[in-house]
């Protein structure tokens, strides 16, 4: 590859696009052979974590009964320290802009420690029941720390752990697998309401912290979670059988899609700008089979089947139209 | 025979270019946006997300007009089921070849037209000749070429391969027992044999259209010659074919040579890989490592799960760690410091969505079924050993 590249830049530099310095440049560092292998240690420091708290997690779960309960939480709770110790005595204290640790390990003992803490309280609560049966405790505890952990050392998984647990205090489970699973919206319209809720909440505590400029970085993240969690809510209840709550539903939609439509081209999001559109269209299809799902058609299936492709290419160059405008909106 | 004009293609490698050298700050963003205005490319989407988008929505077009085919198709009776596939793989090289003229390029609408013909293309050969594998096989393997060659299609390329791969199979299932017995073999050489042609053809290459895609033919040879003789492959696909038993205390024939061969190919990879600084080469190497280690799991549990994991992770920790270390302060050849050219940051993206799906909270408002799950995934991290 690295000949064709070569190449390129030199037909850059033949074209007069580029400037003889910044061919000289290219070249000279191109010549330095430089190998990273940035991402791929970090991938196995992620790894590492990954597996060794899976392995603790079964360890503790096969021998709940066996190895004294004592032992096992000293032991856990001494990881913990040490972790923790390292990371504050490391970190450069709380900040209101993006920070990163000097040393890249730090940012994986972070995620390390905070996974082990949430071990710990579940633990500890399935044991001995601190929290009694307030089960939404336990639950609360170790998002408050996983918040506090994000925000300190400004550590995005952590973050993503920590909007879990808030939605899993509420009742609801937004890990990927689950959302698109969408079991949890057809088993009550209530959770479908708080749903709703923890998405605008979300969106006001970004707006607030953009407004505060407190860690705008992690903006995207709360909006990804918002964008998916009110959409998905509002889609399911779409198909519910009284009129006046799906209609409500379409309504929300209608605004959620509005609201980040510009809140994408705000933040210059591709991904939240596609997945809008993703479910704007799912739930406008949805709504015209509702519209007509009361017609008797069957005489005319056949026609439709005709207007089928027609329908589709409208529907593809409508999309075209949009990306296209997006890009455009984006360079500037 | 590339449908698409020379004069786009070289301008798609410049602006490529362009865009590298300003991600790694070598040219201003002015002069970026200049360059891109000079030198018209194709409509084509980066974004994945919207390269599927587009992927679903042409597939969707592509099942429509074939419906409404369908529809007018219907009355002209037995005929029809016999033929409608041919007609359905007509149906995508036209679209093909209207979405290539209109200058779409790894667009999604382009992948959906051309992925369909090489289904229907599949279909129809299997209707018309009862099921006959190799002969589909060789089919698709040759509309998938004409794709690739014509339109400059990686996944045709992808499908190529796999498709060669298959035909090969099936081959040497027509010799029966003998067949079945040197498959292992055979598909080692025939792997190794064009990993070397192909590295031949690349070297050879004065243009850099083709590319991309003899690449991606190397990278297959790598993955299948490590596959073709690994112990698991091996013994499973025996059972599978030859209906052979492994007995207790017994093992299948060769067997040392297909255990070494298991863990001296990774080894051979990530050494090799490293000499030559080939990134593709090294991911391979990993997950061949990866896979290694799950093959004498699968067949000896010499630790238990919990205390290979934990362990597992300890070790993983320490080498990257020293490894780090070591690269740290190194300025060129192998370093841990970014590069500003080669950025491989997709992973590290990737890395958001395994953390909310591995270690996402769940809520725990049904006690009666597992108070367990709440409090960090670790809990249910067990399922997923396989992958690793």
């Amino acid at each position: 590859m690295k000949k064709f590249d070569e190449q390129s830049t030199l037909s850059l530099y033949e074209k007069g696009l580029i400037t003889e310095n910044q061919f000289e440049e290219v070249k000279a560092y191109r010549s330095l052979n430089i190998f990273s292998v940035n991402a791929e240690l970090k991938f196995f420091l992620y790894l590492s974590v990954l597996l060794f708290t899976s392995g603790i997690g079964i360890l503790i779960y096969e021998n709940i009964d066996t190895i004294g309960h004592i032992a096992i939480l000293s032991i856990l709770l001494l990881i913990i320290a040490v972790c923790f110790y390292y990371c504050f005595k490391n970190s450069k204290g709380f900040q209101k802009e993006e920070t990163t640790f000097e040393h890249p390990v730090l940012e994986y003992l972070v995620l390390l420690a905070n996974i082990l803490t949430c071990i710990f309280i579940g633990y500890l609560q399935f044991q001995y029941k601190p929290f009694g049966e307030h089960y939404g405790l336990a639950t609360l505890v170790p998002t408050v720390v996983s918040f506090f952990c994000a925000y300190y050392f400004d550590n995005k998984s952590v973050l993503i752990i920590a909007v879990t647990g808030l939605a899993a205090y509420i009742g609801l489970s937004v890990t990927p697998q689950d959302l698109l699973n969408g079991n949890d919206f057809y088993a009550s319209e209530s959770l479908s309401y708080s749903a709703v809720m923890l998405g605008v909440l979300l969106i006001v505590w970004t707006i607030y912290s953009n407004r505060i400029s407190l860690k705008t970085h992690f903006s995207l993240i709360f909006l990804t979670f918002a964008l998916h969690i009110i959409s998905i809510a509002v889609i399911s209840n779409l198909l519910h059988h009284y009129i006046l709550i799906w209609l409500i539903f379409a309504g929300v939609l209608i605004g959620s899609t509005f609201y980040f439509y510009k809140v994408s081209y705000e933040f210059k999001a591709m991904s939240i700008y596609v997945f809008m559109i993703v479910y704007g269209y799912v739930g406008i299809n949805i709504l015209i089979f509702r519209i007509f799902e009361n017609v008797d058609f069957s005489n005319i299936w056949e026609l439709f089947i005709f207007l089928l492709p027609a329908y589709f290419i409208g529907s593809i160059i409508m999309f075209i139209k949009l990306i296209k405008n997006f890009h455009k909106e984006i360079a500037e | 025979m590339i449908v698409y004009d020379k004069q786009i293609l070289n301008n798609t490698a410049l602006v490529d270019e362009a865009n590298t050298l300003y991600k790694g700050g070598f040219i201003s963003k002015e002069q970026k946006k200049f360059i891109k205005k000079e030198l018209p490319v194709f409509k084509s989407q980066d974004n994945i997300l919207v390269r599927i988008g587009f992927f679903l929505l042409g597939s969707l077009l592509f099942g429509s007009i074939c419906g409404a085919i369908s529809v007018l198709g219907i009355s002209a009776e037995h005929i029809f089921e016999e033929i409608c596939c041919y007609i359905f793989a007509a149906v995508g090289f036209v679209g093909a070849e209207l979405s290539a003229k209109q200058n779409f390029h790894n667009h999604g609408l382009d992948d959906a037209f051309i992925l369909g013909a090489l289904l229907n293309i599949g279909f129809a050969i299997g209707i018309t000749t009862e099921g006959y594998e190799m002969v589909i096989a060789f089919f698709v393997a040759a509309g998938a070429l004409f794709m690739f060659l014509r339109y400059l299609h990686l996944l045709s390329m992808l499908m190529f391969c796999l498709a060669v791969t298959a035909f090969l199979f099936y081959g040497m299932f027509e010799f029966g027992y003998i067949g079945k017995t040197i498959l292992p073999f055979t598909a080692m050489i025939f792997a190794a044999v064009f990993y070397f042609i192909t590295k031949k053809f690349i070297n050879n290459l004065k243009e850099s259209y083709y590319y991309n895609g003899l690449l991606l033919a190397n990278s297959f040879c790598l993955v299948l010659f490590y596959l073709s003789c690994n112990y698991l492959v091996v013994r499973e696909l025996s059972e599978e074919l030859l209906g052979t038993e492994v007995e207790p205390g017994k093992d299948i024939p060769f067997a040392y040579f297909f255990y070494g061969f298991t863990f001296i190919v990774p080894i051979v990879y990530l050494v090799q890989a490293l000499k030559v600084k080939d990134r593709i080469m090294l991911w391979i190497s990993f997950l061949a490592i990866a896979f290694s280690i799950y093959t004498v799991r699968f067949y000896y549990a010499v630790l238990p799960i919990e205390v290979a994991l934990t362990l597992g992770g300890l070790v993983l920790f320490a080498v990257a760690y020293f490894s780090i270390k070591r690269l740290k302060e190194k300025e060129s050849g192998l370093t841990f410091k970014p590069d500003r050219i080669n950025h491989s940051d997709a992973i590290l993206n990737a890395e958001a969505l395994l953390v909310a799906s591995t270690f996402g909270m769940k809520p725990e408002v049904k006690p009666q079924a597992s108070p367990m799950e709440f409090g960090g995934g670790g809990f249910s991290g067990g399922g997923s050993d396989g992958s690793f």
